[in-house]
């Protein structure tokens, strides 16, 4: 018993061995190294990647990724360790989602001038071999809310992640809620719109959650905008006790997750890698990316709503009306205020909105 | 914000604390120490949600169907049960440290559930697709009468908005109460956690008797861990269920290892934590103007409250912990 632990004990660790020497004789030179959370997420990960293999398809590169040690409990030292693998490997440019990533990437961006770095939903690191990627959130969540407006919903709610803390879910929240005023006011309407960061700032489903979001549909909410990861698990929930409840979802196109879900507030990762990626290629980093911060909106096709058939919901908003409002904001005609401030999470801010848009009525929930 | 709503969210945050503090029961009453409800019910909720979502898959219009949530109740409890004897093993035949063995396998759950779940669907979290809710509108239009008429607020309360997991646990909860203090079985595996010497000298074998509870324990802690991605979480499951194992455990020891004591003490959690989320949507509660926080402290309050006052007498089984050998005194 003893003995045949030890060989297959020994067999295993000799397979592991060998198993680390097969180097790929090719470079690999563009490497996705994943945020916390799996490859295949249908979210951050998922997008990046997908932009990185696009791009090295259609020009026949040699792409991998390198997905960190221990998971989503990786600390700084699992990212460089997945960043100076996919060095060794031969990597150009490392693409990497995520604000986690800031503290590895510096470090192995020092140490490794040549190689270049794209910071995905990140900012400026003040190194010329890192250009990051933001995305202007507050477009995507505009035409989230313009849509469910002009649909005819004007009882809305909004639940959102990150404690009040997070830039991209502030962006979203802010922007939805110019977005059902100017449609509203547009229509001659008012919204109601009950706000809340309180369920969320883990990210995650609860009965806590759950329980808030009844209460609104309960009390003639129509609209939800879930704006969180798991969160919106608790909202579907939720909206199955509601015959009409209907929830918008975020980041990704997630009408696969529920009947419920009438459109989602997009950004588009995989176009913005892709993007990147070409000027990179192109051999404009030096012009444009290095130390430098692109944000990214509709006018790069990075922000929106889904249109294919299975997810456009709307009965009374028209594609050619979205095709319109796109339009608007890509080419600035439309204008929406980004500003948003640093803790969203407070009576205040939410009172200096409701002020500022007319057709508004804002009640924040702490 | 009405009563009926009120009742049918506190019983939301009850039903699964209640089965889940009863699984504890039945495990430390047997003599184990069973910290690792928590990870019970990760595996559980995992189990269902992997059986459902196979199901839906293979055919999208079993999304509501009722004898699909029966099924994956069972094997929740199914898998729950087979997580557990990881506890008991190590518990009963290797005699190990029962603390260190359940922290470790809240541990492993999490793990498991991740490393399946990337292998198998390339996520860690499952999402099945399935709505377990009843509503009124699916019930026939001459039943639905009855909905509007003089006792419209009893079939609102108990047929509008439910899940027959709510039942189904008040009924298992009851039941197996009965048959823990009632039944033969029952009083030998109670006598296991008190003096088990004392137990294998009128011939009960102890082995037997703290598997037998330990498994329960994991049993409901499974149907407990689905029930409660299925209310809350639309049956997605995920590598957590929140902590709501340990706030059993605390609930258990709150309850004094009593059954009766558990269900008023989840009913009361519940219904606290409810008020904390719902106190500002309530008027009569947000004119009070407390903070939701002070809600959801109350709880723990009276936890430490109780638990400083009943010291002399608590219920806890006296040999739970402490692993049985044959022959010692």
């Amino acid at each position: 018993m003893k003995k045949s632990f030890i060989l297959l004990s020994s067999a295993l660790l000799t397979a592991s061995i060998l198993a680390g020497c097969n180097k790929n004789k090719e470079p690999v030179e563009i490497a996705v190294v994943t945020d916390v959370g799996q490859l295949m997420d249908g979210g951050f990960n998922q997008g990046t990647y997908e932009g990185a293999k696009k791009y090295a398809e259609a020009h026949k590169i040699a792409y991998n990724y390198y997905a960190p040690a221990n998971g989503s409990k990786a600390t700084d030292a699992d990212r460089e360790a997945a960043m100076n693998s996919a060095i060794e490997n031969g990597a150009k440019v490392i693409v990497a989602p995520g604000f986690l990533q800031e503290k590895a990437m510096r470090n192995v961006a020092q140490a490794n001038p040549d190689v270049k770095f794209v910071f995905v939903d990140g900012w400026n690191l003040g190194l010329k071999n890192i250009t990051a990627i933001s995305y202007k959130e507050e477009e995507a969540g505009y035409m989230a809310g313009y849509a469910v407006t002009k649909e005819g919903y004007t009882k809305l709610g909004g639940t959102f992640g990150g404690g009040g803390s997070n830039p991209a879910c502030n962006r979203f929240s802010y922007g939805f809620i110019q977005g059902a005023n100017d449609a509203a006011t547009a229509m001659g309407k008012t919204v109601e719109y009950k706000m809340s960061f309180k369920n969320g700032s883990s990210f995650s489903a609860s009965t806590e959650l759950q329980t808030q979001i009844s209460g609104w549909y309960k009390a003639g909410t129509e609209v939800v905008f879930s704006c969180g990861g798991s969160m919106v698990n608790s909202v579907i929930a939720a909206a199955q006790s509601y015959e009409n409840a209907k929830i918008v979802g975020v980041d990704t196109d997630q009408a696969a997750l529920s009947p419920k879900i009438i459109t989602s507030a997009t950004k588009g990762l995989a176009v913005s890698v892709e993007k990147v990626l070409g000027e990179f290629y192109d051999g404009k980093w030096d012009a444009q990316l290095a130390d430098k911060t692109s944000k990214l909106g509709a006018a790069d096709n990075a922000t929106g709503l889904p249109t294919a058939d299975g997810s456009w919901r709307f009965k009374t908003f028209t594609k050619e009306e979205y095709k319109t409002l796109f339009d608007g904001i890509a080419k600035g005609s439309i204008t929406i205020d980004s500003k948003t401030p640093e803790n969203m999470n407070t009576q205040e801010v939410w009172t200096a909105i409701d002020e500022k848009l007319t057709a508004a009525t804002i009640s924040f929930e702490a | 914000m009405d009563a009926i709503f009120i009742i049918q969210q506190t019983i939301l945050f009850t039903i699964p604390l209640m089965i889940v503090g009863l699984g504890g029961v039945f495990s430390e009453r047997s003599g184990i120490i069973n910290l690792a409800l928590d990870g019970e019910m990760v595996i559980g909720a995992f189990a269902g949600a992997i059986v459902a979502k196979l199901v839906i898959a293979s055919n999208p219009a079993l999304a509501n169907a009722q004898w699909l949530f029966l099924v994956c109740l069972l094997i929740s409890a199914a898998a729950g049960a087979l997580f557990s004897l990881l506890l008991s093993f190590a518990a009963i035949n290797l005699k190990a440290d029962q603390t260190i063995e359940g922290t470790a396998l809240n541990m492993i759950a999490p793990a498991i559930v991740c490393m399946i779940g990337l292998l198998s669907f390339n996520s860690e979290r499952i999402f099945s697709g399935a709505n377990f809710v009843i509503l009124k509108s699916s019930y026939s239009p001459s039943f639905q009468q009855a909905f509007d008429g003089p006792m419209g607020w009893f079939f609102d309360l108990f047929f509008n908005n439910i899940y027959i997991s709510t039942y189904i646990i008040v009924i298992l909860y009851v039941l197996l109460s009965v048959w823990l203090y009632k039944s033969k079985i029952g009083t030998h595996l109670r006598a296991c956690g008190e003096h088990p010497q004392a137990a294998a000298s009128v011939g009960i074998n102890v082995y037997r008797m703290r598997y037998l509870g330990a498994t329960i324990s994991g049993a409901l802690a499974g149907i407990g861990g689905f029930a409660y991605i299925t209310t809350c979480a639309a049956t997605t499951a995920e590598s957590s269920v929140g902590g709501l194992g340990f706030l059993a455990l605390a609930i258990m020891i709150f309850g004094n290892w009593n059954p009766l004591f558990i269900a008023l003490g989840a009913v009361f959690f519940g219904f606290l934590k409810c008020l904390g989320v719902l106190s500002s949507q309530i008027s009569w509660i947000s004119a009070a103007n407390l903070p939701s926080y002070f809600y959801n402290i109350i709880p723990y309050a009276v936890v430490i409250l109780v638990l400083i006052l009943t010291r002399s007498k608590s219920g806890c089984p006296k040999a739970e912990g402490i692993p049985y050998e044959k022959g010692e005194r």
